[in-house]
């Protein structure tokens, strides 16, 4: 008897406080997950990089107060014409800030970014005083590269500083060329830092198209069946058989000069089958639930219940391919970029490496650098993946996982 | 059974209507003709006459629109005849047959590693699950999987051919070939073979492992294992024969799945190891606008995959008794 009064407080406790919702509790059990909350905070990280690339790697300046007046070149960055028409057509500055602000209106000042670098030309002598123009050819040696050396001799007594870089450094200071330069003297860094923006974007904005197509085809498909799922089935399944190889190139030869947006489009519209199928599976399961035909018997519409009803408890299984999407939207395009389809305009990861398959002999550096930001990209959607698959499906929680 | 395989190659010729179909219509519209790019890349100053060129066009049919093409096509391909590449000017069946070679002979043995060495290594991290032996090798091959092969490719050719020199860079001869003897010639191709053969078995290795892995994990969970213990099976014996036998169900559908994979080759891989497969036959015909070999080339694929579809299955069936297509 004496058990009771000691059980009973804790029924009521448990009963009054609220259950957590479905993605509490999923976030709950992502948040178990390390290598998945690491994975997420680096494709945060990333992510943020992306979006203030022109910060962190560029040559035109953030914020310049020149002849009275605030201008913020580096938006030239994310659209060429927002750059200024005073330092384009009326003052003429040709893309080289440091000097033209200096001569044309000696009171002005600005604010730079982190890495005096730009990802579209090399930098030239005398653009900035003592910093040291990038070197052409096979010259343009990775500083971190230099700084390894460094240590290395450091430590163990040896002389490879002055083996690699004993040339270069007679020439005065080292250019500041992070992870090295291309055969044009275009720095390797902000490359890469403004292609993790082309990556970011073509993954985000791709697999947006691939997940209202397949969503909108899935739904339709599972919810209304009937002959309406044969043909959608079979739209998928032809999708599903033809090379994507022909699909992507194919389509994107039909534009005459396929630029960033092209390319989403393309991917976006060749990757929804996988997501169109399992939204099928998860809408033919739950129309047969009973919220559904009470729904049904209220008198909501079709659409109400479709997206409202049923797709809010399907999404969480459907966020799964769309993370691993994400992953194998980025490894599309930097396919696509280094069999030489890419977008010319814009930096790319994939375009470093095909510059680097072409000097492989000499520049490492080319391929070592992009190539790790692709498999950190990838693996981080791919750890992102597991780690919502795991959180949102109740049977592998209980197992213990 | 005799009627749902019916059905289901009814469907199947179906949908292969569709796909030559759209693929015809699609490499059709690029912009570009085989006769043009051929002759761009021959000479640029030497200009065709107007009347040879329409004259070439209507003997390569292309003077008719896409569709009038299409069906001459299929009729042509219901005889049996895949028609000839137009720049090479060879039976596109010849050209295939030329190249399929190469490909198998990194797919095939690719595939048998693959599975060779997944097999053990899944029933070996189920054995050993949890401790840190396995954690390790788990994370490594789920790292492996991540690892996108061109990446890995490069990364291979940057360390065992320019840095350590201990393997050819690509290509599948050396220049000497010709003069080699026959086990010399072997050791050749053999060498060439080797890095893009990693590459085409690292990440199916990693995922067949993770694979096995994951279902072994939900059938040792079952009474009938936990039964077998009881009774005093052996730990091996447990593992091998009460376990993996159940797991082979679902082993088998991949394995129909992986079929088409097996002459599709890898366009990409064998674009940086220049290997003369299947893969770079389609991107240089695509490139070329060649139109009866890459229809040729989708033809073989699309069929490849939705057979493998159907034998997966069919094999279904055959390995597990519960299932019936009547």
């Amino acid at each position: 008897m004496s058990s009771v009064p000691v059980e009973q407080p804790a029924v009521t406790a448990a009963l009054e406080t609220p259950s957590r919702g479905f993605w509490s509790e999923a976030w709950r059990q992502f948040r178990r997950r390390k290598l998945s909350l690491a994975a997420l905070a680096f494709v945060i990280g990333m992510g943020v990089s992306a979006l203030f690339a022109p910060a962190i790697a560029g040559t035109k300046p953030l914020v310049t107060r020149y002849k009275g007046e605030l201008y913020f070149p580096a938006m030239a960055y994310y659209n060429r014409s927002w750059e200024n028409a005073i330092f384009r057509t009326q003052d003429k500055f040709r893309g080289r800030y440091p000097q033209n602000l200096k001569q044309k209106d000696p009171e002005s000042w600005a604010i730079w970014p982190l890495v005096y670098q730009d990802p579209q030309r090399r930098l030239y002598r005398d653009e900035w005083e003592g910093i040291p123009p990038n070197p052409t050819g096979a010259k343009g040696k990775p500083y971190l590269y230099y700084l390894w050396l460094k240590g290395w001799d450091s430590l163990f007594g040896t002389n490879y500083v002055e083996e690699e870089f004993g040339e270069l450094l007679k020439d005065g200071p080292l250019p500041f060329n992070l992870f090295g330069a291309t055969d044009r003297g275009v720095d390797v860094f902000a490359q890469m830092v403004h292609g993790a923006q082309t990556a970011m974007l073509v993954g985000f904005v791709s697999m947006g198209i691939a997940a209202a197509i397949g969503i909108t085809t899935g739904a339709a498909a599972g919810y209304f069946g009937g002959w309406i799922d044969i043909l959608l089935s079979r739209v998928i399944e032809v999708v599903m058989c033809i090379p994507a190889l022909v699909l992507i190139l194919a389509l994107l030869a039909i534009v005459e000069r396929p630029s960033i947006w092209h390319i989403m489009v393309v991917i976006g519209i060749t990757g929804w089958t996988g997501i169109a199928r399992l939204t099928r599976g998860e809408f033919l399961k739950l129309k047969q639930m009973e919220y559904v035909t009470a729904a049904k018997a209220l008198g909501a519409g079709r659409a109400r219940i479709m997206f409202r009803h049923i797709l809010r408890n399907a999404l969480a299984p459907i966020l799964v391919p769309i993370a691993f999407g994400i992953a194998s939207a980025i490894l599309v395009e930097s396919a696509l970029s280094f069999l030489g389809f890419g977008d010319p305009t814009r930096p790319s990861w994939g375009k470093l490496l095909d510059q680097g398959r072409d000097s492989i002999q000499e520049m490492w550096w080319l391929i070592l650098f992009p190539g790790l930001a692709i498999f950190f990209t990838v693996l981080a959607y791919n750890l992102i993946g597991e780690g919502l698959q795991e959180a949102t499906d109740p049977r592998m929680r209980q197992a213990g996982h | 059974m005799i009627s749902y395989i019916v059905r289901r190659v009814l469907i199947g010729v179906l949908t292969l209507f569709v796909i030559t179909f759209l693929v015809y219509g699609l490499i059709r519209s690029m912009p570009g003709t085989p006769l043009t790019t051929a002759l761009a890349e021959m000479d640029p100053t030497k200009s065709i006459r107007q009347e040879d060129f329409e004259r070439l066009k209507r003997t390569y049919g292309l003077d008719k629109p896409w569709y009038e093409g299409y069906v001459v096509w299929l009729a042509n391909v219901a005889e049996g005849d895949l028609g000839r590449s137009i720049p090479r000017k060879q039976p596109v069946a010849r050209l295939i047959g030329e190249r399929i070679g190469a490909t198998l002979l990194l797919t095939v043995p690719s595939l048998i590693l693959a599975y060779v060495l997944s097999i053990p290594l899944g029933l070996w991290a189920t054995a050993h699950s949890g401790t840190l032996r396995e954690r390790t090798t788990s994370t490594a091959l789920y790292m492996l999987y991540a690892l996108p092969t061109f990446v890995a490719a490069l990364y291979l050719q940057l360390l065992l051919a320019v840095k350590l020199e201990w393997l050819p860079l690509m290509g599948i001869t050396s220049p000497d070939y010709a003069h080699m003897s026959v086990f010399g010639k072997a050791w050749d191709v053999f060498l060439h073979a080797l890095m893009p053969m990693i590459c085409f078995t690292y990440g199916s290795l990693a995922y067949e492992t993770r694979f096995i892995k994951s279902n072994m994990e939900e059938v040792i969970r079952q009474d009938y294992i936990r039964t077998a213990r009881a009774k005093g099976v052996g730990p091996v014996r447990v593992i091998v024969h009460h376990a993996f036998r159940n797991t082979l169900i679902p082993m088998v559908t991949l394995i129909g799945l992986t079929l088409p994979a097996l002459l599709s080759g890898a366009v990409i891989l064998e674009r940086i190891f220049s290997w003369p497969g299947m893969g770079s036959l389609f991107f240089e015909s695509l490139r070329e606008r060649d139109y009866p070999t890459i229809m040729g080339l989708t033809l073989m694929f699309s069929f490849l995959t939705l057979l493998g579809q159907l034998l997966a299955d069919l094999l279904y069936a055959v390995v597990d008794p519960r299932v019936t297509y009547s």
